[in-house]
């Protein structure tokens, strides 16, 4: 994905962590340009934090090479990685006040006292907290701690900023407005940055691209929109977003044309971008919002009635229980006088075949 | 908070007379073991046949009295400090370790703690006496002419202290270490700082408050400390406390040895409330921690 043109800021070549038996992060090639936002996005345990860590220089990896800003920075200590790391607790100095915490890394780097004071009061602008200077980190909320602790990794304008889930313990609103100063400090200042999130909307929010990341594994990268459209895998199409999954073998016709044989009837879909076989086990993935109720019988469609239908304010989404037992979950958009659907009402969830995408099973387990 | 109003409240259900009830063991055996023998102590030094402070006049404008109280100080003091160098990087040694290991090396700074202080006195000579330990290989290695007097002399009485003071020094600060944020020290990494600077701008400012409590822990404990200087001192290191034991045993004046024993409670209590005045205005650098 990444432009060979760019400069890469960060480059990971096999890099692999254990730990005894377990296998954090299996052999993960990387690069992240100069100026990218890269998201890295998976549960729990996928190993996002590992590859974090890895390039923070907080753990060495077990094999595989790491170099940063043209640097092989493999077994380099944190302290000479020239990096901006921003910590989901804040990790503000609790005995220092706010205009101290960011003088820190300015000290570090023996500047003089005038340079650290028009620095930081530049910083301090740039968040618009200029009047908390002189307080402790704990007076504050935790967005303007947030907010402080952005602004000492900017202050000395290190090269990449490390993020792991920075707005993990806010809450939602302030979230949202964190993602957007997040977003204009990385336009303003061009810094290349890479976050840590298990957040799928926060990820497709912010990012130039996202990593998604599964059991040690990168699953899939890509821009956002590559993610959400063009998912490679059921993992990656039920991560991002939600998705109707009908799973059947894939028949081809005389002309070419890819066909899913399911439970459910037999579904035309686009060729997928990796051929399958004839025969084959595969999943048809529709996203709810290329889905609607039909009256009238529609190329693709399948017969069932109304579960449940909720309301989320922009769009309505109706649960539809299918003749086989399995469920089917449809976004429309709501409107005044929309027509309402009733619990039990039987009806038909169609979609254009053009929306549909055929992927390869999930492996078991 | 809910627990707490619990308590309360099932304590207020309690009729006045069967708190008291409740209490009265416990207030009787104070009264038996504490307040009696120290209100009598008090009694006998200021009534030796009529009321007066002629007692502490007395020991006031004694020599003997100023010199033993200065050495107290210097020896509590300079235990102290001792204890603290020494006391510092232990703890911050421990604090680094994995829980399991910690566990064990814990086991080692509880030992001496958990062993008599006679029979560590009497270790302390077996191995820095003059026919102790380091001496007799002193003396093998320089043929019989380098023999260090450490014992029955200051060094003695502060290596006894120390002995006896470390793992209170050593849990107090362990227990400001291990509440300090790790997150804190990789912060500061990723900033670019050494450990140098990391040491001096975070670990200690945020543990000052473990160093303050085990300062004071430290210099009360040391400052009524009896067996100690008696055993391993020379006859110039005689604390306070062995003062009393002298005019109690020795010269059996009692109301001059009741005397004593008041000024050294009295002393150690100003300055456990100074400590502690010290310690409550620091206590909100840690407060974050």
């Amino acid at each position: 994905m990444t432009a060979s043109s760019t400069p890469a800021m960060v480059e990971l070549q096999g890099v692999a962590k254990r730990y005894g038996e377990v296998n954090a992060l299996h052999r993960v090639d990387l690069s992240i340009a100069k100026g990218e936002f890269v998201t890295l996005l998976g549960p729990s345990g996928s190993g996002k934090t590992t590859l974090l860590n890895l390039i923070a220089g907080m753990i060495t990896p077990s094999s595989g090479r790491i170099v940063i800003d043209g640097r092989d920075a493999t077994t380099l200590p944190t302290n000479r990685r020239g990096l901006g790391m921003v910590f989901q607790n804040y990790a503000l100095m609790p005995h220092m006040t706010v205009f101290e915490n960011i003088a820190f890394p300015l000290e570090v780097r023996r500047l003089s006292k005038a340079e650290i004071k028009r620095k930081v009061g530049e910083a301090l602008e740039l968040i618009q907290l200029g009047h908390v200077a002189n307080r402790k980190p704990r007076e504050l909320s935790g967005g303007q701690q947030q907010r402080i602790s952005l602004a000492r990794c900017i202050v000395y304008n290190p090269a990449l900023i490390l993020m792991d889930e920075p707005l993990g313990a806010l809450d939602k609103k302030l979230r949202e407005q964190m993602q957007l100063e997040i977003k204009r400090l990385h336009a303003e200042l061009g810094i290349t940055m890479l976050y840590v999130t298990h957040d799928q909307d926060e990820a497709l929010t912010m990012s130039d691209r996202i990593v998604l990341m599964n059991g040690g594994r990168i699953e899939q990268q890509g821009t956002p929109d590559t993610l959400y459209f063009r998912p490679e895998t059921v993992f990656s199409a039920e991560f991002i977003g939600s998705s109707n999954l009908i799973p059947g073998t894939v028949e081809i016709g005389a002309d070419g044309a890819y066909a899913l044989n399911t439970a459910l009837g037999r579904f035309a879909a686009p060729a997928p971008e990796r051929a399958m076989k004839a025969g084959e086990p595969a999943v048809l993935l529709v996203r709810p919002e290329n889905m609607a109720l039909a009256a009238t019988p529609t190329p693709a469609g399948v017969d069932g009635h109304i579960e449940d239908s909720i309301l989320l304010g922009g769009v309505v989404r109706h649960f539809v229980r299918c003749a086989d037992g399995s469920s089917l979950i449809i976004q429309e958009l709501n409107q005044p006088g929309r027509p309402g659907a009733h619990r039990g009402e039987a009806v038909r969830a169609a979609w254009q075949p053009q929306h549909g995408r055929l992927l390869p099973p999930a492996p078991a387990g | 908070m809910a627990q707490s109003s619990a308590h309360s409240s099932s304590a207020s259900d309690l009729s006045p007379w069967t708190a008291l009830l409740l209490l009265a063991p416990l207030t009787a055996v104070m009264l038996l073991i504490l307040i009696y023998p120290l209100g009598l102590t008090v009694w006998t030094s200021l009534y030796n046949g009529r009321f007066s402070f002629d007692a502490y006049v007395e020991l006031a404008s004694s020599t003997l009295f100023l010199r033993v109280l200065r050495n107290t100080f210097e020896i509590a003091i300079g235990g102290t400090l001792v204890s603290l160098l020494f006391g510092y990087p232990v703890a911050l040694h421990l604090a680094a370790q994995p829980p399991r290991k910690r566990t064990a090396y814990l086991i080692m700074v509880m030992l001496p703690f958990w062993t008599s202080i006679l029979v560590k006195s009497f270790a302390l000579v077996a191995v820095f006496g003059n026919q102790g330990l380091i001496n007799q290989f002193l003396g093998v290695v320089s043929g019989g002419t380098l023999n260090v007097p450490m014992m029955f002399n200051r060094v003695g009485v502060i290596l006894g202290m120390i002995n006896f003071l470390l793992p209170f020094m050593i849990l107090s600060i362990l227990g400001s270490l291990l509440a300090l944020d790790r997150r804190l020290i990789l912060a500061a990494e990723t900033m670019g700082a050494g450990p140098l600077r990391i040491f001096w701008k975070i670990t200690l400012p945020l543990s000052l408050p473990g160093v303050l409590a085990g300062v004071l822990i430290n210099v009360t404990l040391s400052i009524g400390m009896y067996i100690t200087p008696a055993l391993l001192g020379g006859r110039q290191d005689m604390m306070v406390a062995n003062l009393v034991d002298f005019y109690t045993r020795q010269t059996l004046d009692w109301t001059a040895a009741s005397a004593t024993a008041v000024a050294l409670l009295i002393l150690s209590g100003l300055l456990v409330a100074l400590l502690g005045k010290v310690r409550g205005a620091s206590g909100l650098a840690g407060a974050g921690a």
